[in-house]
């Protein structure tokens, strides 16, 4: 196979942000809610706190790496269990009947007519805020695209000559979804949760900093952006590094879509051979 | 009706108004092998998706179709997928999009010979390297291994015929099996398919508009022309004194090397007009607006079918032509 240069960088990047958010879950250099007043507005650069400290004295880099872990299980969580209402939904829709397509088919139409971060907000006001709201906030934004992704592959797969071969065969109408339609639809799928995956991080963000989405003792790079706000002037880095964050991994997971699509393309890889 | 493979009687398979089958009859003897032949657009495609009960959303049909001492026209879904792959087969048109791309070619017939007979991992295994074998595939163990892009046409093909012989069909349908390959492998593939045919004694039907590949395989032939079949009959009858002037022109424009001038100044001879729609067939003879012979008696009578040949005005061929 032939070297995907975006494919390795998108795939190192996001790799870097698992990881530091999995170090995070046991090991954080200081206690990220703790203030340490002596020590606020620290510069960068310092020996005990490398990034420096927020208004309370609070270590950057703890916040950053909390902050990363809430990205991801967000991100993740939102896109994940949108792939697979949505290849559920999309399947059905493509395999039954007129009526049941045209049902999930404008649902979706529906539901993509509504801007997410209103069903966010409302959501957020109804259930309070929080990281479980605003994965639920995700699903209820992303679904609907996966659900027509997933739809509109399978639709052409079950055009395919080797889908009437297996109904001669005599498979059921499940066994030939789930093992002949969804692996050829796989691809195009986990392309789109790159991006969703890319597109939920964003969100999360926007909507911490709005105040909606995570908040403490709960942290988020869209908190710590919206706390280093009035700091802007005084210490104009502390907004910086949450931002940089935000900017590497969302880069990173749409490098890695980019390279997915290039080598999972069907029409590219047959042409390989 | 137990020594015929495959029985089929007034065949009608509609679409709301449209009728692209009216009125089909054959019958394959048990280890026989028809040949259908006619354009495109006549019918033969649709017939054979009837006869396995695969009809597009929206297709009907009426008429009897006995295969194995039931009506398949009026078995249920479920009925219809316990025989399927068991008693009739198909090998399609395109070998790379019958093939599903991403499962390995060893997956795809072992599982389906599990599934329909009781043998063990192990033991279908040996048996799809058998089948490959036979069907002259080189090195059948590293063969189940590959997916279908990593083949070429003519291997993807046999692993189809391997597939369709592999449950031990009483009938094999093919559907213009080498139309997507070319000449050199269509002449291996067909006798490949031809020599294992023979040693089971499955009844195959065969659908080309190739008519020297009818002459080479099969023993009967039917000729279809917009949704009916204007003559039928053995081989070496239809194809040397030709009755329907239709089976005539389809004869007349294969490519022989008399009529083949190679500074392209003679024409290869074609029949006249173009194959009609569906909605506007007239009444009487379909094929009597493209007839050299038709009279006021074809335009306004359907011909009844007589001998195996449906038409007013036979083409009568001196015996020694």
């Amino acid at each position: 196979m032939r070297l995907n240069v975006s494919l390795i960088i998108g795939a190192i990047l996001t790799f870097c942000a698992i990881s530091i958010a999995v170090v995070s879950t046991f090991w954080l250099p200081y206690n990220p809610n703790l203030p340490n007043i002596p020590n606020r507005l620290l510069a960068a650069g310092s020996a005990e706190h490398w990034l420096g400290t927020d208004v309370l004295g609070r270590d950057i880099i703890s916040q950053l790496m909390v902050g990363a872990r809430t990205s991801i299980v967000v991100g993740a969580g939102g896109a994940t269990i949108s792939l697979v209402l949505g290849a559920i939904m999309g399947l059905i829709a493509a395999a039954s009947g007129k009526i049941v397509d045209e049902t999930i088919s404008r649902v979706a139409d529906i539901m993509l007519s509504i801007p997410g971060m209103v069903t966010a907000l409302v959501l957020a006001a109804t259930l309070g805020s929080g990281a479980l709201t605003t994965i639920f906030a995700l699903t209820a934004f992303f679904t609907p695209s996966f659900t027509r992704v997933a739809r509109s592959a399978a639709l052409s797969v079950l055009q395919e000559d080797f889908i009437t071969a297996a109904q001669l065969y005599g498979r059921g109408r499940i066994f030939i979804l789930a093992r002949h339609v969804f692996p050829n639809i796989a691809g195009v799928l986990i392309v789109q949760f790159t991006l969703y995956f890319a597109a939920g991080i964003l969100t999360e963000a926007g909507l911490s900093y709005l105040g909606v989405g995570v908040t403490r003792p709960g942290i988020s790079w869209g908190l710590m952006l919206s706390e280093a706000q009035n700091q802007v002037g005084v210490s104009s880095p502390l907004a910086m590094w949450p931002g940089l964050s935000i900017v590497i991994v969302v880069l990173g997971l749409n490098l890695m879509g980019d390279g997915l699509r290039d080598v999972l393309d069907p029409k590219l890889s047959k042409s390989i051979l | 009706m137990t020594d015929s493979a495959m029985d089929v009687r007034d065949l009608f398979v509609g679409n709301g108004d449209l009728q692209a089958v009216r009125g089909v009859s054959f019958s394959i003897p048990v280890g026989g092998r028809m040949g259908l032949v006619g354009e495109s657009g006549s019918g033969k495609t649709l017939t054979a998706l009837a006869m396995m009960g695969l009809l597009p959303v929206g297709w009907s049909t009426e008429g009897r179709i006995l295969h194995d001492g039931v009506d398949l026209s009026c078995q249920s879904d479920s009925q219809l997928s316990r025989r399927r792959g068991r008693t009739i087969s198909m090998v399609f048109q395109d070998p790379l999009t019958a093939l599903d791309p991403v499962r390995r070619v060893g997956h795809q017939i072992i599982s389906l010979i599990r599934r329909h007979s009781d043998a063990g991992k192990a033991e279908a295994t040996e048996q799809a390297k058998a089948l490959f074998r036979q069907m002259n595939l080189p090195r059948p163990a590293q063969m189940l291994r590959a997916y279908p892009h990593q083949l070429s046409g003519g291997q993807r093909q046999r692993i189809m015929i391997a597939i369709a012989l592999a449950c031990y069909p009483q009938l094999i349908i093919a559907d213009e099996p080498t139309t997507a390959l070319d000449t050199t492998v269509q002449k291996q593939v067909l006798r490949t398919l031809d020599v294992a045919v023979r040693e089971r004694g499955t009844a195959l039907l065969m659908i080309t508009h190739n008519l020297p590949i009818i002459a080479a395989i099969c023993d009967t032939v039917a000729v279809m022309y917009a949704g009916r079949i204007v003559e039928a009959g053995p081989v070496a009858e239809v194809f040397s004194k030709p009755r329907h002037p239709y089976t005539m022109g389809l004869l007349r424009s294969q490519p022989t090397m008399d009529n083949i001038a190679l500074d392209g100044s003679s024409r290869l001879p074609s029949i006249r007009g173009t194959v009609p729609p569906l909605q506007d067939l007239a009444i009487g003879c379909a094929f009597q607006p493209r007839c050299e012979f038709a009279t006021d008696k074809c335009r306004l009578e359907t011909p009844k079918v007589i001998e195996g040949l449906s038409c007013w005005h036979p083409i009568v061929l001196d015996a020694e032509e």
